[in-house]
């Protein structure tokens, strides 16, 4: 009989599975080490930005982000009726995320799992505060991400933020401020911004910001792995640079897809 | 994770009166003040380290408080056809009793438990390859087995600022856990003894020619270990000054707040938690740093709020070694004074 993971529904592989060995690696000379500056851009440069917003037409709202090889595909539904009998007097955030199985290097089960549940929260904290939920007592907002593809789990979470923000922008819901996040790597001496896995697998500590530009103000800080204080600051002070020109990109896409429509 | 549920007035109330000069608690404390801390280390005999841990327990009452429970267990894992990583690795997890939380539905009491453990997680066992926290001899035979640490807390009561308790209580758990002898890696039997050990099971087959101190064969060719004495502790766990502690900051815009209770968790909408870490000989390092609450802030609150932060967090962190240390000498040192007394 099978062990667990056998899955009833779905045509199940090998339970076992190893790499083949190659004979040499390519790469080795191209790897980082410590002491060179960064592969393919400037330590405070980030991944170039696609987004736009209206994809998804059966959702009340939706925007398509890509950097590079992160894509993720976020719909917003709402306001609707509440489910809960319970009287709320302000609105409810509700942030779904699912990786999808073939986005990460290795396979991820396709029910929610703990991780999803980590980036949601972290997605719903940088929302929350820019949402003007008062407006929207007994209502939900059902916000649905799905990564299609990932690399780097904190630039998956800031390019979440950023697209469902331009999301709940396109839907129409009322908003203090559209939220940009950014996402920054501290790498032996040096800040990268916008990590993507590989270059956060050797940095000593990670850092994400969001916030809405328009007010000068931070929604949400999420900084894990060792850093000193200092640098958590200079990492976010980056931050708070480059999210002014995420904040235009979003704001060019919403005002492009308001034209064609 | 409040269990209050404040009408508006009541929250303006809290409000206005932490805002006021001088401002006002509802128990009389100062902003910074925190209640008392109780702390006992060892509480759980079968566990390799446990503390128990309570904030703002009433002494006439004999209850209350927020109290939580952390305990280190540790495993063997096999590195090549298991789990295990070369090294050892860390799993933290947290267990909210329903008795504390009997208002929340049991799905609403497992997405905070995971909530509280993702924070533990990542703080403790982060991921990333630099292992400033890694312990060091969690390692049994190098690329063969290595210890599983699961550090498990379980909060039983909640009367607010659980995140400061959970990584107080995981702290102490840590200090005082200690990691059992085992004999491929660090203890060679001297040449008389092998032989009565020898027919154990999975007993290593030593070289007779090989030098009694050159260990690289044996640790290359031994594909088990034994405990040399099975009544032993162990030794203490590596890295124990360099656990970091957690300060949450209840902000209000022109006011911060330490150690708040349910009452003031739910009055204060923005909260920040940070995890401190100071090593001896090190400058104090940011472990972690969260901001959770549907309110906004400016940066320069936040940079203003993380200096501030670092003092608290020394405060508290000199507090808790002393006592930590304070524990180890009444199980240790006078446990064994009494009985050598009795004896």
């Amino acid at each position: 009989m099978a062990q667990s993971n056998f899955d009833r529904r779905r045509i199940n592989g090998p339970e076992e599975s190893f790499l083949p060995i190659f004979d040499s690696d390519e790469e080795e000379e191209t790897r980082w080490k410590p002491g060179n500056p960064r592969i393919g851009r400037g330590a405070r440069d980030i991944r170039p930005i696609f987004l736009k917003a209206g994809l998804i037409n059966q959702a009340n709202g939706s925007a398509y982000i890509e950097t590079e090889k992160t894509k993720i595909a976020c719909a917003v539904y709402g306001p609707r009726q509440s489910k809960s009998t319970t009287y709320n007097e302000k609105g409810r955030l509700n942030v779904e995320v699912k990786f999808a199985p073939f986005s990460c290097t290795r396979r991820r089960v396709p029910i929610r799992d703990a991780e999803d549940r980590s980036v949601a929260v972290q997605i719903q904290q940088a929302l929350v505060p820019a949402v003007r939920l008062e407006l929207l007592p007994k209502s939900t907002i059902d916000i649905f991400i799905t990564i299609i593809e990932n690399d780097g789990m904190e630039g998956c979470i800031a390019s979440g933020s950023v697209a469902a923000s331009a999301a709940l922008a396109d839907a129409g819901i009322e908003m203090l401020g559209l939220v940009a996040s950014c996402s920054a790597a501290v790498v032996g001496k040096e800040i990268w911004l916008d990590p993507t896995e590989e270059e956060g697998k050797v940095s000593s500590g990670t850092l994400i910001l969001a916030g809405m530009p328009a007010l000068e103000t931070i929604t949400s800080v999420w900084q894990s792995g060792s850093m000193t204080p200092t640098d958590a600051i200079k990492c976010m002070e980056a931050c708070q640079e480059r999210y002014m020109d995420i904040h235009a990109v979003a704001a060019q896409a919403l005002l492009q897809n308001a034209q064609n429509t | 994770m409040a269990a209050v549920s404040l009408s508006k007035s009541e929250r303006a109330y809290i409000q206005s009166s932490l805002k006021a000069h001088p401002p006002l608690r509802a128990d009389g404390r100062g902003l910074l003040d925190f209640r008392t801390v109780l702390l006992e280390t060892g509480v759980a005999p079968l566990a390799n380290g446990s503390a128990r841990l309570n904030i703002g327990k009433m002494a006439r009452e004999g209850g209350g408080g927020t109290e939580v429970v952390a305990a280190v267990k540790l495993e063997v894992e096999d590195v090549e056809t298991g789990d295990g990583v070369d090294g050892g690795r860390v799993v933290c997890s947290v267990t909210c009793s329903p008795a504390a939380y009997s208002h929340l539905s049991s799905n609403a009491l497992d997405e905070l438990q995971h909530d509280l453990s993702v924070i533990l997680q990542q703080t403790i066992a982060h991921p990333t390859l630099h292992p400033t926290l890694h312990p060091k001899n969690l390692t049994i035979i190098p690329r063969k087995k290595a210890w599983l640490l699961n550090l498990d807390a379980v909060v039983l009561a909640d009367a607010g600022n659980v995140v400061d308790a959970l990584f107080m209580a995981a702290r102490a758990a840590l200090w005082d856990a200690k990691v059992p002898r085992t004999r491929a890696v660090q203890y060679r039997a001297p040449e008389t003894l092998k032989s009565p050990r020898n027919d154990a099971p999975g007993a290593m087959d030593v070289d007779e020619g090989t030098s009694g101190f050159d260990t690289r064969d044996m640790a290359r060719t031994a594909a088990d270990f034994e405990l040399p004495d099975y009544w032993d502790e162990g030794e203490v766990l590596d890295g124990r000054d360099k656990w970091p502690i957690c300060v949450t900051l209840n902000l209000l815009p022109s006011v911060h707040l330490l150690d708040a209770t349910l009452a003031e968790e739910a009055s204060i909408p923005l909260r920040l938690h940070l995890m401190f870490s100071f090593a001896p000989s090190a400058p104090p390092i940011l472990q972690s740093m969260r901001l959770l609450g549907p309110a906004e802030l400016e940066l320069k609150d936040l940079k203003d709020s993380i200096a501030v932060g670092e003092r608290y967090a020394k405060e508290l962190f000199t507090a808790l070694e002393s006592k930590l240390r304070e524990e180890d000498n009444r199980r240790n040192i006078k446990a064994r004074d009494r009985f050598a007394l009795m004896r």
